[in-house]
């Protein structure tokens, strides 16, 4: 992301260590131990991770995680035993705020265990979390090999690449370069581009699908349209005639272009679910209360299509995953080491496709692409039951 | 009232004429074929657009070149123009209203880089390569998707159907290049099962003729791309058949037809499998159209001498003109099969033309 690192840097540990003694200190204090170790823990990677932006938003999470397990509501009439007219449900600001964390503590709660129940979608989400691992963890214990190392032919070998060893675990490239640190270092911009793709197709979707549904007429005729239109023109194709005219230099401009061709398909379907939930009782009973705008958006609608939402934007990363990929190995993006795609792309052009020696150079980085895209695919399965507040057992 | 129904007098009674307008203009296959039509004129402006206005287009970048290779501006101008076959005095939107009458003729203009190659020539020439692998993988998989999915609804929870879902989505999950790859580093490399070199191109070099052998040749040449885009494909096929297959055998016309005491074998195929069909029906019908785009890495990776391959070498050799035509025909073939589809829905299911108005 523009200026987002995400190499795990010592910096970015103290930050965590930092951060981490938030949730650790509250879990102390309240005799809540571990829970505060957990989110100890939890801030302190995240912060190795991201630096600031991992750490801040992770004392949040677990500082609220913590809350919700030593929050106790003395208004509640079956915690208090008060009979029911000696309760006085008016609460000062920071009871409200206590009361909201705890809530959001118990829904992360609630989501977290949606995510070990379903046993396809948990092997998913490993897939994703190994794969972020080794981005941001790899660097620090692989150096990245850019120069031909001419010094490491085997004597009597025409070309420099070898086969698996202990030394090189998934062997050399055809400039005898450790091909295991090109995977490691050459996800990071692949991934963190799909993932932009994604945040604004579904972005893009959400917006123009609720606009669709909330407004009607020549609006609604106009988005829909449009869509289809978009729909309709074979987006790869595409893809390659404007990467002969527009000039693919900047990853975040792919990912806008990308994004601006697959939000189609999501806003249809968000337009449609809005479109069928403004029917249902329960909206219409809440707008009949005057519960308010922003309580109906975001307590009646929004979390009944949040999990949709979720899982199109899993397949949005997909999708703009294998476009950049396929661009890459067509050798229509200018080339910047290291990435997957390159490493396909170079082993193509070397002859890898010919030489059985060459073999590791191709298939490590198509194994690592495959897995990722795997492990997003089985993810989607774990999306509904953590999204879901149906599925969502209230704990 | 009795006027009306004469025919040939829809004229003479006011408000019938209008009425039969309305009539046909409401009507699902019109407002369907309509819709299809503005989307391909859309698509043919847009590469106007992209290739003679948008800054950076190619023909002002031709101007520039030729320009600093000590050419004046007006010759430069005239230069390009003979390339790209357009009237530089001419004002730009009657140069757009040749270019799509010329269109409507079939002609695409000539090839840059190879000069004096109508780029129709080269697209026939094409075409039938993509058409014999992308056309027969779209067979073999609809139809495999078919038979394995209605045989894992009905017999679902067994091991065929565990063991077959598991693999369908592992399959669904990989993009095509991988399998490619895959294919060609471990079936042809490792395995050593064929030379991944005498695989490549359409058909072996001095075949002629239509002959047995030429036919053999053909065939060998396709079953890469064909096996590859199977396999990427027919996960996708085999659980929306399942799930489509499972959420009509719930239905409750199965049932009654079950109470009726019908014989199995005919709720099977009559009742089941001709309403789980229906979706996929029209999807194949959607992926008729893609078969013209083929896949352009697969066809690549293989260099099988199909549409997208040349596409894909335009693009690398920079000829604006038949990247334009290829772009153009892929686009239409997907906005042609769309339109089927539609209308193919229509008719089998008519709940959906009806429920549209």
């Amino acid at each position: 992301m523009v200026g987002f690192d995400t190499i795990a840097t010592p910096v970015g540990l103290l930050i965590g260590i930092i951060c981490g003694f938030v949730p650790l200190g509250i879990g102390i204090y309240y005799r809540h131990l571990r829970p505060g170790i957990m989110g100890f823990f939890a801030c302190t990677v995240s912060g190795f991770a991201c630096g600031f932006f991992g750490g801040i938003p992770m004392i949040l999470l677990s500082t609220s995680v913590v809350v919700s397990y030593i929050y106790v509501n003395r208004q509640d009439p079956f915690t208090s035993r008060k009979s029911i007219d000696e309760v006085d449900f008016a609460e000062t600001n920071t009871e409200f705020v206590l009361r909201q964390t705890a809530a959001f503590g118990r829904t992360l709660r609630a989501m977290s265990y949606g995510i070990l129940r379903n046993k396809g979608g948990f092997i998913g989400f490993v897939g994703i979390l190994f794969f972020l691992v080794l981005t941001t963890f790899g660097p620090l214990f692989i150096e990245y090999e850019g120069q031909p190392r001419m010094d490491r032919r085997v004597p009597g070998a025409m070309t420099l690449f070898q086969m698996p060893s202990s030394e090189h675990i998934l062997g050399l490239d055809f400039q005898g370069r450790d091909v295991l640190s090109h995977i490691v270092y050459g996800g990071q911009t692949l991934i963190i581009t799909a993932i932009e793709t994604g945040l604004m197709a579904t972005a893009i979707a959400v917006v123009f699908g609720s606009l669709a549904a909330l407004l009607g007429g020549f609006v609604d005729q106009l988005l829909s349209a449009l869509s289809n239109f978009i729909l309709t023109i074979p987006q790869f194709p595409l893809l390659l005639v404007l990467a002969s005219i527009l000039d693919f230099d900047s990853h975040f401009m792919l990912a806008v272009l990308l994004a601006a061709l697959s939000w189609p398909a999501l806003m249809r379907a968000v337009r449609a679910q809005v479109l069928s939930l403004k029917a249902r009782d329960y909206v219409e009973a809440a707008i009949t209360l005057d519960l308010g705008m922003a309580h109906i958006i975001l307590r009646e609608v929004f979390p009944n299509m949040v999990s949709y939402i979720a899982i199109n934007f899993i397949f949005a990363i997909r999708g703009a995953m294998y476009a950049l990929v396929g661009l890459v190995i067509l050798g229509m993006v200018p080339l910047r080491e290291p990435d997957w795609g390159i490493m396909i792309w170079n082993a193509r052009s070397r002859g890898a496709f010919y030489n059985p020696d060459a073999v590791m150079m191709a298939l490590a980085p198509i194994m690592a692409i495959a897995l990722f895209q795997l492990s997003l695919i089985l993810f989607t399965r774990s999306l509904e039951e953590i999204f879901n507040p149906r599925l969502r057992s209230g704990l | 009232m009795s006027v009306a129904s004469v025919p040939g007098r829809e004229n003479s009674a006011p408000g019938t004429f209008s009425k039969r307008l309305k009539n046909l203009t409401s009507s699902y296959i019109f407002r369907v074929i309509i819709q299809g039509l503005i989307t391909i004129w859309a698509v043919t402006t847009f590469t106007f657009v992209l290739v003679r206005l948008l800054p950076g287009n190619p023909v002002d970048i031709r101007i520039d070149q030729l320009q600093n290779q000590g050419y004046t501006y007006e010759e430069a101008v005239r230069q390009a123009a003979g390339l790209y076959s357009f009237d530089p005095d001419e004002p730009i939107f009657s140069q757009y209203l040749r270019y799509i009458s010329n269109l409507a003729r079939g002609d695409l203009g000539v090839s840059i880089t190879s000069a004096g190659t109508p780029v129709a020539a080269q697209i026939m020439r094409f075409l039938p390569w993509t058409l014999i692998s992308v056309g027969s993988a779209l067979v073999i998989s609809f139809s495999l998707g078919i038979l394995i999915g209605a045989m894992m609804a009905y017999w679902r929870g067994g091991i065929l159907d565990n063991v077959v879902t598991a693999l369908a989505s592992i399959l669904s999950g990989i993009p095509d290049y991988v399998i490619a790859i895959v294919i060609i580093l471990i079936g042809g490399l490792q395995l050593k099962l064929f030379n991944v070199g005498e695989m490549r191109g359409g058909v072996d070099p001095g075949v002629q003729g239509f002959t047995v052998e030429y036919v053999a040749s053909v065939i060998k040449h396709a079953i890469l791309p064909v096996t590859t885009y199977v396999l990427a494909t027919v996960g996708t096929w085999i659980l929306s058949m399942k799930s489509s297959t499972i959420s009509t055998l719930g239905e409750d016309y199965i049932h009654v037809a079950k109470a009726r005491g019908l014989p199995e074998r005919r709720i099977l195929i009559a009742y089941v499998g001709r309403n789980a069909m229906l979706p996929l029906v029209t999807r194949l019908a959607i992926s008729i159209g893609f078969v013209l785009g083929g896949s352009v890495i697969v066809e690549t990776f293989f260099e099988y001498p199909g549409l997208g391959l040349q596409l894909s070498r335009a693009v690398a050799s920079r000829d604006y003109t038949t990247m334009q035509g290829i772009f153009l025909v892929i686009s239409i073939a997907v906005i042609a099969s769309n339109i089927l589809s539609d209308l193919l829905i229509g008719w089998l299911d008519p709940r959906v033309s009806l429920e549209d108005k």
